[in-house]
């Protein structure tokens, strides 16, 4: 499945870098400590955290994931889309708290680390 | 130039996860006792007994810099000093103002006790204090810098409550004077095993929480004048013969 296929079945905002909707994703990781997320989240997967801070799109870029979602309602400082979007780094939003959000990709057949 | 021994980072009874021993009192006495030469009080989101430290250091040859260690709302933790105490409550009412609202459960986190230069009560504070601000770290720096003060990023070497353990690396707009290693590591180690870390001055603090660790524990020694944040600063920056010596 795509990024973009999971934004036509969850309540997920695109902020940032639409042309990551096609990025095929490999699997999920979901923490909010971005030093843990740099150690071990994989090339091609789909990120949840709740951490808004600009620093995000840097790790994600590093590690070659295919989009962010920061969850639980938190809005993404303005750096961090900017940055986002300069990087190329697929951004998305969702008023879903984080378990609720995982279980739904979950189902949607993202099961793999 | 004269060496200073300096703890840049004691908590006192005031933070919920300290003991009751460590009241300001009792802090500036064993610091005299034991050649501790400048002791920044710095309890969570708060500095409500710092004000008692400065007056229960008076006579003695222990100079009590205002500080603070403020959580910032991607769960950072700073050290953030100031010269005069008048600098650190015109802070106190930035950090008052972006605070959670929630109060303070003493039974699970502990009890937060405002204590005068005596040792005696004066309150207990109701806000829960060991939680994060509304502010960024980015945010943080620059109204302490505005307000003339440092901040020094906390226990950098931690996996919890650490500008590295939250942010992955140190943002290039956040405004530190320095960083911190725990008890736990040492200079050589650290930049070894994140080499980026020697861009910053390092200092090491005890983070004491008891008067045994504050005893015992760190401390950062300094070549200097005067006894002052401002010295402390041109020694991280290497200006003025003001060094940092270990």
């Amino acid at each position: 499945m795509t990024v973009g296929d999971f934004v036509e079945r969850l309540p997920l905002t695109v902020v940032a870098a639409k042309n990551g909707l096609d990025n095929q994703v490999t699997g999920g990781y979901v923490s909010d400590l971005l030093s843990n997320v740099m150690g071990f989240a994989a090339a091609g997967n789909v990120w949840v955290t709740m951490q808004g801070h600009q620093n995000i799109i840097a790790v994600a870029s590093l590690a070659g994931l295919a989009a962010v979602i920061v969850a639980g309602g938190i809005e993404p400082e303005k750096e961090t889309a900017q940055k986002a979007e300069s990087e190329g780094v697929t951004l998305l939003t969702t008023k879903l708290p984080c378990f609720e959000l995982v279980g739904q990709l979950y189902q949607l057949g993202i099961k793999d680390a | 130039m004269q060496r200073f021994v300096a703890d840049l980072h004691v908590h006192s009874l005031l933070s919920p996860c300290a003991e009751v021993e460590m009241t300001p009192r009792n802090i500036v006495w064993h610091a005299a006792e034991h050649g501790i030469d400048i002791v920044a009080i710095t309890d969570h989101n708060s500095c409500d007994n710092v004000q008692a430290a400065m007056e229960a250091a008076k006579g003695l040859n222990v100079t009590v810099l205002p500080g603070m260690e403020v959580e910032t709302k991607e769960e950072i933790h700073f050290v953030v000093l100031f010269d005069k105490l008048r600098q650190l409550l015109a802070w106190n009412q930035i950090v008052m103002a972006h605070m959670s609202g929630r109060l303070n459960d003493a039974k699970r986190f502990g009890a937060q006790f405002v204590v005068d230069a005596e040792d005696n009560l004066v309150r207990v504070k109701e806000e829960m204090l060991l939680t994060s601000l509304s502010l960024s770290a980015k945010e943080v720096a620059e109204q302490v810098d505005a307000l003339g003060g440092i901040s020094i990023a906390s226990h950098v070497d931690r996996h919890v409550y650490s500008i590295l353990s939250q942010l992955g690396f140190i943002p290039s707009d956040i405004k530190l004077a320095a960083v911190e290693i725990s008890p736990r590591t040492n200079r050589q180690d650290i930049v070894q095993r994140i080499p980026t870390l020697g861009r910053w001055p390092i200092v090491t603090s005890s983070d004491a929480h008891t008067i045994e660790d504050f005893v015992s524990g760190p401390k950062t020694v300094f070549l200097l004048e005067q006894p002052t944040v401002s010295e402390i600063r041109q020694a991280f920056d290497g200006q003025n013969s003001r060094e940092v010596v270990v």
